[in-house]
């Protein structure tokens, strides 16, 4: 044989992976296999692959005789739209896409390169758990995966997706990751499994419910998006690494549009109903305002009184956050805290401008959630925009009232540009409850309690809530028509392309966690 | 001495032939629009373009008094109506003379003298010309219905009602038997009162299996009236000229020249000056009837400029200047080629030719020898529900009938339009019909085998259709996945990355 047809033959067997049977069994199952993924990410033909040839070392339980070139991962590098990304795909046809100390060493390469050349990783995960047969090896493999994983926070962009099972400590290097993805059906993530479920607790429930797309995109809130197919899989990452950039330094690609800038749409006059307990629906002023009308949401289905996603005004990418009057009338509770704050820390590490828009009454009550520590979450929500430095820009569409206004991007926390609708009402809190407070005494003593506070009521409106005593002290800098929000969002996002703001130096901060 | 300026009171293909005749004759064009034909072709051929309104004819396009106005602020000298709108309404011709501009058609006399039904038969009737029997004067509104029935037995049956004011079938009613007569005369006034503003209806009888042929004629202030070779325009769907041609094959040159000297002596009786047309009806026998005169430029017109080589829009213009008329009589009465018009429409041919108004995408036009389309509407432009549908006027000439037939059917095959339906596929189907290429019809052979295929498709995917239509939509998921995917950078990172490591390592 010589050197060429060895090497032939080394690249075939690579390439085959688990053999023809188990890629057959990976393919009815529904999925892809770990190259076809690696494929459909890439730009045709820019995928470069390293570490082809690795095999595991492993010499026990007769391991040594079951040698496959590339070692259950596929490793490498390519580009999306063009530009650099760094990838590993886990090969469930072999070894079960077990991770042995190799098959670790080829993902923390595949990280530390990604770490020098300021690229996006993306790990489509698939794998049955460590390789036993390694031992403590094989732990040690996952903690230098982890190490990575943190130390890339906030550098570069990790994006994992959830593409078959990802069970016990191998969760968490997709927990640590930006963003989770996972294809419904086929993807289960769980620290403990059913099995032991069952013999600890005695509860009994199977691996969708228990850590299905839905239940970690809708309950749980570790998965960020769910799809139905490998396919929209590997194409949600495209789209959504289209939204951020290579790294902490460089900024997003700006994407070309044909949208006017200056586009007004005049149903936003009246999109905000003037009944201030009526719901409506914020996408429909989201999608009204951004470029071409495109929105990719993330966490679409966890604590939906709180929207958060990617989009584009004039061009450049911003992240969106914005309360939804249509679900618990935007109340903020402690899960949209907690995922409008994971969501605004990543936009300020990755410079992507923040646009926030305001309509909330309040902070959710109840008892479940003052103990399941509302404040502790709030406080996170309040940190992450307190300490962004990015571009902030906050529209006030209807309520803004109590420690919710202070929280929501409002002028004190270090917000550029703070706008207001003409309807607006910013206040300590809603006109109904500050008369039942200020006026208790009259309001017993009344002729006719109801009309009194009516009348009351309606005086408390026209003095306080509305967006003019705000504007008067400059903590609005301008009330704006809602058909303007566009134009005026976009005239102030330009404006900030050069912005510059600092935190204090620290190690780092403590955000109440 | 600056130079004269055409204000051109219309839109579409008309206000954009009109155009090109003014810069080849170096006048000036301005073009007025309403809010939805902003961005329209007539708008960007003009040298100016004034919005007189918003989108419904009767606030802009009808409206005298913007018109007049952006005449006056304009600086313009002419006045040319185009066809429709306001082109045969007197008090715009006489609103344009007290604004002391010069209206590029006829009096206002004689508009009032021929737009009339009754009043022009009364013309036609006085100068020698035999009309159609009917009745000589309009209805009072209160004749009892036993002196109808009567007038209408002197005519005979079947006969026709039609509105004095009329024109394009509006206010028209077919009456078969005398049952249908009362009943025809109700329908027909009310629809001529919203159409027209004048519910005035006469009767007419209606001649079987009769041509309609038309005689061109132009008329300068010095009273030289030169009349034209015929159009043939008896391809008709609901009484609206669908196909029209030049000369006609059921005309001999002894008839051709007995119409078109009635049709100069209608005209000179009335004084009639610049372009009109007078419209006949031939009988199986070769008898020919006046049917009524229309005192504009007609939609058809091309079809007479080409087989004759002379410019009708060209002559318009000079002849409202106070040029003389010096055509030959006898080229205008001789046709060099023979020429077919086609009217495509923004209309679903499978859908009872409802309109199909909406953004046109893409345009091919076909091109090559004896080709010449007259349109109005560029790729990219939306077509307004408010008018008439027209996308272009396809012409097409060769030596002969035949010839042009077969070059019709090869352009028609060239043209495309992208974004809306249209009439091309009917056309495709008329031009391969026996009959038509016989030159065996009348003024009712459309609409009989229209309603003879009961509503039968004329676009027909076959299954080379559909396997292009797989391969297109292939190839674009193709390229969508390959290429197009969402956040395609459009500039390069900026390298931030690099910089900043640089910077630090120096410290």
């Amino acid at each position: 044989m010589t050197p060429q047809e060895h090497l032939a033959e080394l690249e075939r067997r690579a390439e085959l992976g688990g053999g023809e049977e188990r890629l057959r069994r990976q393919r009815e199952g529904g999925k892809l296999t770990a190259r076809e993924r690696v494929d459909l990410l890439f730009d045709s033909g820019t995928f470069e692959e390293l570490d082809k040839l690795v095999t595991h070392r492993c010499r026990d339980f007769g391991m040594e005789k079951d040698l496959v070139p590339g070692d259950g991962v596929v490793a490498g590098h390519g580009r999306v739209d063009g530009r650099p990304v760094y990838a590993f795909a886990q090969d469930f046809t072999v070894f079960g896409g077990s991770l042995s100390e190799t098959n670790a060493a080829k993902i923390v390469k595949v990280m530390d390169l990604a770490m020098k050349m300021g690229a996006p990783v993306v790990g489509l995960n698939d794998s049955g758990g460590a390789r036993i047969q390694e031992g403590v090896v094989s732990l040690a493999g996952y903690a230098d995966i982890f190490l990575r994983n943190t130390l890339a926070s906030g550098v570069v962009p990790q994006i994992s997706a959830i593409m078959g099972p990802c069970a016990g400590g191998a969760v968490y290097s997709p927990a640590i990751t930006d963003f989770n993805i996972m294809v419904e059906g086929t993807s289960y993530m769980f620290v403990t499994g059913p099995d032991v479920i069952k013999t600890v607790t005695h509860e009994d429930v199977t691996k969708e419910a228990l850590g299905g797309a839905m239940a970690h995109n809708a309950t749980s809130g570790v998965a960020h998006f769910a799809v139905p197919s490998d396919r929209e899989c590997i194409l949600l990452i495209r789209e959504l690494l289209g939204y951020l950039p290579s790294n902490n330094l460089d900024d997003a690609p700006r994407v070309a549009t044909a949208d006017p800038v200056d586009r007004e749409d005049a149903a936003l006059d009246s999109l905000v109903p003037e009944q201030p307990n009526q719901p409506y629906d914020m996408h429909d002023l989201i999608h009204a305002v951004v470029d071409d009308g495109r929105f990719l949401e993330v966490h679409q289905y966890f604590a939906q009184n709180i929207i958060c996603g990617f989009a584009r005004l004039g061009t450049r990418s911003v992240g969106i956050v914005a309360n939804q009057p249509k679900v618990l009338a935007g109340c903020l509770d402690i899960d949209a805290s907690v995922k409008a704050a994971r969501f605004v820390r990543f936009c300020d590490a990755f410079n992507i401008p923040l646009i926030t828009f305001e309509d909330v009454p309040g902070f959710l009550p109840g008892v479940r959630q003052e103990h399941g520590g509302i404040i502790r979450a709030g406080a996170k929500l309040l940190y992450a925009y307190a300490e962004a430095t990015v571009p902030k820009i906050t529209v006030i569409t209807r309520k803004a009232y109590g420690g919710a206004y202070c929280v929501m991007a409002s002028k004190h926390i270090r917000t550029d540009f703070n706008f207001a609708y003409p309807m607006a009402e910013i206040a300590v809190m809603g006109p109904e409850g500050a008369v039942n407070i200020l006026y208790r005494r009259e309001l017993q003593h009344a002729e006719d309690p109801a009309a009194k506070r009516a009348e009351l009521t309606r005086e408390f409106r026209e003095k306080l809530a509305n967006p003019f005593v705000a504007a008067s002290r400059g903590y609005v800098d301008a009330v704006i028509a809602p058909r303007l929000t566009r134009a005026k969002l976009i005239a102030a996002l330009a404006s900030c392309d050069n912005k510059r703001d600092k935190n204090p130096p620290r190690k780092h901060g403590n955000i109440p966690l | 001495m600056t130079r004269r300026k055409v204000l051109i009171a219309n839109r579409g293909e008309i206000a954009v032939r009109v155009m090109r005749a003014c810069r080849e004759l170096g006048l000036g064009t301005v073009a007025v629009y309403s809010e939805c034909d902003r961005t329209a072709l007539h708008v960007r051929t003009a040298d100016e373009a004034y919005l007189i309104g918003p989108g419904p004819a009767a606030d802009s396009y009808l409206r005298i008094d913007r018109l007049i106005d952006v005449a006056v602020r304009s600086g313009a000298s002419l006045v040319h109506p185009g066809y429709g709108f306001l082109a045969e309404n007197e008090d715009f011709a006489q609103a344009c003379l007290d604004a002391g501009l010069t209206f590029v058609g006829p009096s206002p006399d004689a508009i009032t003298r021929m737009g009339h039904k009754t009043a022009a038969r009364r013309v036609a009737i006085a100068a020698g010309v035999p009309v159609v029997p009917g009745t000589e004067e309009p209805f009072a509104e209160d004749l009892p219905d036993e002196a109808l029935l009567a007038e209408a037995a002197r005519i005979g049956y079947p006969l026709l009602v039609k509105a004095v004011a009329g024109g394009g079938g509006k206010g028209m009613r077919m009456v078969p038997t005398r049952a249908d007569l009362l009943p025809a005369i109700r329908t027909a006034r009310s629809e001529a009162g919203s159409a027209f503003g004048e519910r005035a209806v006469y009767l007419e009888r209606r001649l079987a299996r009769a041509r309609h042929i038309e005689i061109q004629l132009l008329g300068d202030h010095y009273g030289t009236v030169v009349p034209f070779v015929e159009r043939e325009c008896s391809i008709q769907r609901r009484h609206q000229k669908v196909v029209e041609e030049s000369p006609s094959l059921a005309l001999t040159d002894e008839t051709r020249r007995a119409m078109a000297a009635c049709a100069a002596a209608v005209a000179r009786t009335v004084g009639y000056t610049n372009a009109g047309t007078i419209e006949f009806l031939l009988d199986e026998d070769g008898k020919f009837y006046f049917l009524e005169m229309n005192t504009r430029l007609q939609v058809e017109h091309p079809v007479t400029e080409v087989v004759t080589g002379i410019d009708l829009v060209h002559w318009q213009l000079r002849i409202a200047m106070g040029e003389r008329l010096t055509i030959d009589p006898e080229r205008a009465l001789t046709p060099v080629a023979h020429a077919i018009e086609c009217r495509i429409y923004a209309e679903d041919p499978d859908q009872g030719f409802m309109p199909s108004p909406g953004l046109v995408r893409a345009l091919n036009v076909p091109g090559g020898p004896g080709v010449r389309d007259d349109r109005g509407v560029a790729p990219g432009f939306t077509i307004p529900l408010f008018y008439d549908s027209m996308i272009a006027k396809l012409i097409v000439w060769s030596d002969n009938r035949t010839d042009a037939i077969a070059r019709l059917s090869r352009v028609l095959d060239e043209y495309r339009v992208i974004g809306v339906r249209t009439t091309l596929p009917f056309f495709r189907w008329l031009v391969a019909q026996p009959e038509f290429a016989a030159g065996q019809f009348d003024t009712t052979y459309l609409d009989s085998v229209l309603a003879a295929r009961k509503g039968q498709a004329f676009v027909d995917a076959t299954d080379g259709d559909a396997d292009d239509a797989a391969v297109v939509a292939a190839l674009a998921a193709w390229f969508r996945a390959h290429q197009a995917s969402a956040g395609a950078p459009v500039t390069p990172t900026s390298g931030n990355w690099q910089r900043a490591a640089r910077v630090e390592a120096l410290r």
